[in-house]
Parts: C-alpha cells; structure tokens; sequence
C-alpha cells in the first residue's frame, strides 16, 4: 500500500488542477489513515486544503481542515500554527460564499479563527480583511466600513495575505462601494505590474473591465479583456469568468462563445453559490444575446444548460442569498446589474462609450 | 540643490555578468551587433561601400573586432561610451528599428570578460582618428591618433585568465556562428594568414521545402516528417516548424530558435508558439518584435501575443490541407503525436473535427479508433476516471456494452463531445453506482427467492455503506461486481471528520456533506449466472449466508484493489476462518 501511496503522490503532481487530482488525493488520504503515521494523514489533508480551492471544489477543502483543526487542538505542538491559521483564512474566504450556511455558523467560524489568532500570538488584519467581504456579501455596508478601516490601521505581519492580494481587494472594496475611480488609482499598481503574485493580476483583471466600461474606457476593457482571456485557466476563477463573459458579451461575442464553450462544465462541477451566481448571471446575458444574434453554431451542452436551467438556478441561488443574508440585497444587486448591463449595451450600440 | 548619486561601475558590471545576461560568450554577440548596426548607420548616411566585419584572433588571449560602419565622433564617444545606458541609436527614433541593438549596455558585457577595453574610430562624418581606453572601474581616456586608420571601429579585447577559453580560436568560431550564421553584413574571422568566411549558410526561412528538410536532419541529427511554414505579419516573423520524428512529452519545455533581424537571440524560446504546438520545433526570425535588456528573450506585450496566434494558424492551416494533401503522412504524424493532438483538439474545435475520426480510445474492446467507434454503435459510455473504467470493462465487454476510459488527461472532454461530429451519436457519462442496474433483472419468482438474501447483505454491509442488488450478467465467473466512485471516499472522509471535530466544525462538515452533496453508497451487485452464488442464495441457512456474503464482499474488494480498512479486513479472517472450521468439521464427519 505504500507503493500505491507514492504512485498516487507522483500521480497527483502530474495532473492538472480539477476533480481527477482531489480524487487521488482522497485516496491518498485515506491510505495515509490506514497505514501511515498521523503526521503524513495531518501533511496530505494540508496540501488537499489548498488543492481543492485549485480544483473548483473549494466547500471539499473545509472537511479536510476540520480534521485537521481537531488533530492541531489535540496536538498543537506537533504542528505549524501558522500553517494552519494560514489555511484557516481560505476557510473564511469560502464560509460567505456557500448560503447553505447560516449566518450564525459562519459568524462563530469567524470568532474561532480571531480568538486562535490571539492564542497564537498574530495580530487581526486576516480577521478584518476577511470580514470585509464577509459583510459585503450581507449588503451590510456600515459594518463593511469599519472592517475596512480596522483593517488598514492594524499592522502587517507574517499572517498577512502578500500586498499584491490586499491592494487588489483595497481596489475591489472601492469598486463595491462604487468609487470607481478610487478604486482604477488603487489598482494602477498592480495593472502596470508592479506588484504580482500567483493569483494577481488574473484577479484584478476581472474586477477592472466593468468599470472601465462605466467610466467609458472602452479601449482599456478591451485591452484586460484579452489578457484576462489569455491568462485565466483552470475552474478556479468560475466567479472571475463570469465578470469576463459579460464584458466579451458586451464587446466581442466570438470570444464569449469561446470562454462559454471553456468554461460551463466548470459551473456544472461547482457547488459555490456565490461564485456560481456570478457565473450564471453572465452566462444568462450571454444565452440570450447569442440566441439574439441568430448565428448558426449550436451552443455547448444546449440539451442541459438551457436559458429555462440557467433562469432557474439563478433564482434559486438568489433566494438562496437573501434568504441567508435576511434581505433583499443580492437580488435587488443582480437586478442593478442586468440593468447596468443593457445600458452599456445601448451606449456602445451608439458608440458613445 | 541637486546632486547626483555614484553608481559603483564595478558593482554594475558585476550586476550585469552575474544576472543580466545568462552567458559570458554574449560579449561576441554585442560586438557582432554594435558591428552591424555601424554598417548600417553608414549605409543610411548614403556612402556607397562593401559593409563587412572582421574579428581577429590574436596571440596572447587578445581578439579585434572591426568594422567599416560609421564609426564615432569625439561627441557620440563622450555621449555613447562615457554614459552608460544611453545610445547612438536612439536620437533616430523612427528609424530606430533597422538597428538590433536598443540599450547601449552591450558594450558593457565586455567588461565580463576583459579588464580593458580599446576601441579605435574614425566617423564617416569626418574628423581623424580617436582612440579610447576604458576600465572597468569607470576610467576612460581620448587621444587622437596621428596615423592613418580607415573608417569604422576596432574593438580590441585582453581576456581576463579565468575567461581565456572564450578567446580561443574555435570557441570564437562557435560563438560567431551561432549568433551571427544569418546576418547578411559578411563575418570574417582570421587569425595569422588565414582568413574564413562566417556566415555563408542561407536561413532556414528562406529555404525551400527540401533544402530545410536537408538542413534540418544535418543540424540536429534527424529526418523531420515534414516542414512547416511559419508567417505572421504582425511581429514582421518568417521561420519553419519542423514536425518531430518521434513523440514529446507534454511536461517538457519547448525550445524554439529564434533570431531576432537575423542575429540569434535565444535557442530556446518556449514561449513564441502556442503550448498546444509540442510536435514541432521552430526555426524564426523576427523584424519587430521587442526584445527585453538582455536580448535573450522577447518582452510579451499584446504584439507578441497576437504574432504568437498568428502562428498558430500557420500551424493549423498546415494540417487542414495535409489531411487531403498527404493522407499517408497525416495518419503517421496521429500516430505519433496522438498526445499533442488530443491536447490541440480539446483547445480548438475546427482541429477537434479535423482530428478526432483518426484518434483512438481505451474501450472496454481494446483501443479503437473513434471512426470504427462510431460506426458500430451510436450510444457510447464514458467511465469518467480510469478506477471506474476499470471496474466496470471486463463486465461491459461480457455484456457487449461499449464503455470509453475517460480517465487519461483530455479524454473525458474529447470523447464528451462526439456527437459535435456525429449528430446520431449519443454520449453518456456512466454513473458506476448505477451501472449494473443495466444487467438483466431476475424473474419475479426468482426475486422473491433471492429476497431474504438482499435483505442480509444490505443489513451486514449498511456499516460500508454498500448497498446490494441482484443481476444476471456475464462473466458468469465473475460471483459479485463491486462498484464505488470517487465520491464514496469523500464521504467517508467527511464522515471522520465529522466525527474528530469540535460541535462547530462538525456543523460545518454536516452542512457540506448533507446540503451540498448527496451520499453515495457503493454497490454489490451479485451474479446470478454464477453457481457460487445461487447456492449461497438455496442454502437457506443464514450463518452460511452471513458468512459468504462477508467473503464476496471483501473478495470484491482484493479484486478491485480497493484499500480495506480494519473492519473490512476482520470481515474476511472472520468468513474464512469459518469455512476452514467448517470444512475441517465436515472432514471430522466423513472419517
């Protein structure tokens, strides 16, 4: 069974980011329980909890922490605190994403990683930081201010996300208040490729082509747009492909086909509201924009991902959100957005963007 | 007031040989350069002359450099020389792009190699001879010089001892060859008497078909299957792609030669064809592509990207034709580059039609191509992953059902999309918990018999969470099929984890595992052709039975190399430990 352990290691460096490697990964780990010391089962779930994120199957990750959370609280010698708490802020990054939590839950997920952070001896910039988007996703804006600015004002250190990812959500913390151009100032250092690291500026560039649209910078949407086209890979990025599907909708629907084609089964696979209704939203516009434009190619999977699917789905993941958030936020937000969208439309029809 | 910092030119120098450029030999390639762009500046002065370089190799570690170009003024001395990074080429900015050389650090990498460097000149614009001696410690002194000296430029070069080999006659050779073979200003290199010419070889891009088939097997040793084409108007790129003889791995990196106007900038450049290209190498010259400072690499901006899809194209539109052209050749280049197709056709769809009739498939009946695939049935399985697939073949061909291995990278994807040239086809993804529900079901007098039997079994494993069900199938050999999927080890990892967790993250693996995915139980299916089997079901005695459905259980398991955890494995010393004592008591009878 060794053998079959290193054979599936090797396996798992080969494959690409998907479904196939967290499988072997699964296996891996269940082997490690059987026959291998504890260490190696605590090691294999650590790398399967930045793997499945990779994957598209972020919700996967948080199993394999909790089992870990438990094994580090039992041991907490024997293990990286730091590691763990690192890995612990990807948990916060999902917990707002999947509705099928209650707020309560998600809430004391976030007081059990702040309180480990100060037994730890780190300081609470992550906590702030994650909290922001947290609330954002809740529609509560006030308490989204004062994260923000409590997490300004405290200090980095080493728990901290690197200063590519922070300036890209200080940028995209602007653009969700609606300050735009704040937010294009903030993000110039990461566009001019300033500051980078593995998943900046592939971010940054989904956050920057709508609102360079809004601000009537058609020749800069285009620009990201193809970069964004280019470098985006892998179902990591279903809620970043959304952004892009609807400036390629908006500005060139050959390519949205091509992203469209790329990316669906993506969607099919991912069990992440939040990033599925970005999707879906986008993938909406497009469904009807082709079927408008009366071009001859058939859609992709057009036998199970019909416009009555895709309706559907959205609606259910919308009520979904309120229902959790105990508002209307995000359907009165996705509705904002439908009608941003058909105003672009009609100013780049005119050619007055 | 304003003051300016010092640059330590040592440390600068040292900076450049250590980390600028990858090799001390570039000295050679900034000499060349500097040499040609002279010819040409000369040239666009009007002055009619043979243009020509000439590098000579001293006794002594010592090497010249001269040309005939345009040489310098005691101002473009002070401005070029005297200032690092600035350059006589840029004040012509629109004419810029004749030039190689963009930085005016070339001069620089000579320092890598020598701890002085003299250079004599005479401007075509003029003026008598100068001479200039510089250190790498930032000296430098100008004299005129009263002799007589030609116009142009001589570079002279003492190597220091630990570079002494880069000053050999044939490693200069090399190195002149290497970058310089194309430029079309001659290279001559002598040394005593003794004088060759460097540069006599026609490039690659403006061979003919044959010619760069010939080239090609001379310089690296093979025959190539054929010659591909390659222009891109943008990026002004002319070159061949030869298709490889042998198949690539796709981990391994792509090493493209490419020549910026005619000079060699890199030998091996992954990145200036699409990834999906593995089967060919490339031969390319560029007029207008920017490279970066150290001229080994080209900067990716927007115009490089689209020469690169440019590229592409070429590539595609090659093979487009060579399907009618060339059938024989095609069907060989499938053959042996079947991993690069597969990985080209999921990233294109007019290639996936071009390809996908010729490329073949694991199926449950040995590899077939997908052409013989579709032409014998129009409803096709695909096992999503290779542990399912092969769980469920050897059964599938029994039951004469065709079963596609998706489980090798790309081909889920590629075999998912067959019915986009085959309207009649149908793809389905088997659910392999499901599969054997497929089988033929028993009689209805049958069913109630086996009844009792389903009932243990569903009861004995429920801990497994396996559920069982009876079929008539082929193997009849084959007592019990036992299918799981990818999703059962994932259930069975929440479900520790659930278990170690505090009540919070418990909560949070409940919610995951319960709200977000449906539980899969694995299945036993039994073979009601195989005797085994039915007389497990006529024994009627429910310790037999117990016994025997823990042993096909865990026997399935063995067979399929499934990990057995602690229970399972006492599941199956327990079974066989009470047959031995059966059998070993019936021997007891029998005496």
């Amino acid at each position: 069974m060794n053998n079959r352990f290193e054979e599936l290691r090797r396996a798992s460096w080969s494959l690409p980011d998907g479904k196939q490697k967290l499988a072997v990964m699964e296996e891996m780990i269940r082997l490690a329980d059987l026959y291998r010391p504890v260490s190696d089962a605590y090691e294999v779930r650590m790398n399967y909890v930045s793997a499945a994120p990779d994957g598209g199957c972020a919700e996967r990750m948080m199993i394999a922490f909790a089992w870990c959370l438990a094994e580090f609280r039992k041991h907490p010698d024997q293990y990286s605190s730091f590691s763990l708490l690192w890995n612990y802020k990807w948990v916060l990054n999902q917990i707002w994403r999947i509705p099928e939590f209650s707020r309560e839950t998600a809430d004391r997920v976030f007081e059990d990683f702040k309180a480990m952070c100060t037994e730890f001896g780190y300081n609470l910039r992550p906590y702030h930081q994650q909290r922001v988007s947290y609330l954002l996703s809740l529609g509560e804006l006030d308490e989204a201010a004062d994260a923000y600015r409590l997490w300004r004002a405290t200090p980095r250190d080493s728990l901290a996300d690197c200063r590519a990812c922070e300036q890209n959500l200080f940028g995209e913390y602007r653009f969700r208040i609606g300050h735009l151009k704040q937010g294009m100032k903030t993000l110039k250092p990461i566009m001019d490729g300033r500051m980078r690291c593995h998943a900046i500026p592939q971010n940054t560039y989904s956050l920057v082509m709508n609102p360079h649209l809004q601000l009537g910078e058609t020749d800069q949407a285009i620009a990201v747009s193809r970069k964004a086209f280019r470098e985006l890979e892998g179902p990591a990025y279903l809620e970043e492909y959304g952004e892009l599907l609807e400036t390629l909708t908006l500005m060139d629907l050959a390519r949205a086909y091509k992203l469209y084609e790329r990316t669906l089964p993506f969607v099919r696979e991912s069990r992440i509201g939040w990033n599925n209704l970005n999707y879906l939203y986008a993938a909406g516009l497009f469904v009807e924009e082709w079927t408008k434009s009366k071009r001859r190619k058939k859609l992709p999977m057009a036998d199970q991902v019909t416009p009555e699917w895709i309706s559907d789905e959205l609606g259910r993941l919308i009520q979904a959100f309120d229902r959790r958030n105990g508002n209307s936020i995000i359907s009165e937000r996705m509705a904002d957005r439908v009608k941003t969208f058909h105003k672009l439309k009609r100013k780049l029809a005119k050619g007055s963007v | 007031m304003t003051m300016n910092f010092q640059v330590n030119l040592q440390g600068l120098i040292d900076l450049l040989s250590n980390h600028l450029y990858s090799d001390p030999g570039i000295f050679i390639r900034e000499l060349l350069q500097n040499g040609v762009d002279a010819v040409t500046a000369r040239k666009r002065l009007g002055q009619s002359f043979e243009g020509q370089v000439l590098v000579e190799v001293y006794p002594s570690e010592t090497l010249s450099f001269t040309d005939n170009g345009s040489g310098l003024t005691a101002e473009e001395i002070e401005q070029f020389l005297a200032r690092i990074g600035s350059t006589t080429k840029r004040g012509d900015l629109d004419l810029a792009d004749d030039y190689i050389g963009q930085f005016g650090v070339g001069l620089l990498s000579c320092f890598v190699v020598s701890d002085e460097i003299v250079l004599i000149t005479r401007s075509a614009k003029g003026d008598g001879a100068l001479e200039w001696r510089g250190k790498p410690d930032g000296t430098y002194g100008i004299r005129s010089l009263e002799r007589e000296v030609p116009v142009g430029t001589t570079v002279f070069l003492k190597a220091k001892p630990e570079f002494a080999e880069f000053f050999q006659y044939d490693q200069v050779e090399e190195l002149l060859h290497k970058f310089g073979q194309y430029l079309s200003t001659p290279i001559i290199l002598k040394e005593d008497r003794y004088e060759r010419r460097i540069n006599v070889s026609k490039a690659p891009w403006d061979m003919k078909k044959e010619e760069a088939l010939a080239y090609v097997e001379e310089t690296s040793y093979y025959r190539p299957m054929d010659i591909i084409p390659l222009v891109s108007a943008v990026g002004g790129v002319r070159g061949i792609a030869h298709v490889l003889p042998h198949a690539v791995s796709l981990q391994d990196e792509k090493r493209h030669r490419v020549y910026l106007k005619n000079m060699l900038l890199s030998d091996k450049l992954s990145s200036i064809l699409p990834p999906w290209a593995f089967f060919v190498n490339g031969i390319l010259n560029t007029d207008s592509l920017r490279p970066t400072a150290s001229r080994e690499a080209f900067q990716e901006n927007e115009l490089f990207f689209a020469a690169r899809e440019e590229l592409g194209e070429c590539i595609k539109r090659y093979l487009m034709e060579l399907v009618d052209r060339e059938p024989e050749l095609f069907q060989r280049l499938v053959r042996v580059h079947t991993e690069s197709i597969k990985a080209m056709a999921v990233e294109d769809q007019d290639l996936y039609e071009l390809f996908i009739r010729h490329l073949s498939f694991e199926t449950s009946f040995g590899d077939l191509r997908v052409s013989d695939i579709l032409a014998s049935r129009k409803e096709i399985l695909l096992a999503p992953t290779v542990d399912e697939f092969r769980q469920i073949a050897r059964v599938a061909k029994s039951e004469e059902m065709l079963v596609v291995n998706g489980g090798y990278v790309h081909d889920l994807d590629l075999a998912r999309r067959l019915p986009w040239v085959d309207s009649s086809a149908t793809v389905r993804i088997v659910n392999t918990l499901e599969f054997a529900e497929r089988f033929k079901e028993l009689g209805a007098e049958e069913k109630a018999e086996v009844q009792p039997f389903l009932e243990l079994s569903d009861r004995l494993l429920s801990g497994f969470q396996c559920q069982s069900l009876v079929r008539w199938f082929e193997p009849a050999d084959l007592p019990v099929l036992y299918n799981t999927n990818q999703e059962v080890n994932f259930f069975r990892l929440a479900d520790d984890a659930e278990e170690k967790a505090d009540p919070l993250y418990a909560e949070v693996v409940r919610v995951i595992r319960d709200a977000l995915y449906e539980r899969p139980y694995a299945r036993v299916c039994y073979n009601y052709n195989n005797p085994l089997v039915r007389k497990a079901v006529e024994s009627g005695n429910p310790r037999m039975q117990k016994a025997c459905i823990e042993l096909f259980y865990t026997q399935a398991l063995l067979l399929g190399n499934h990990p057995m955890n602690a229970d399972e494995l006492k599941l199956m010393n327990d079974s066989l430990l009470f047959f031995m004592n059966e059998g070993l008591a019936r021997t007891e009878v029998d005496r």
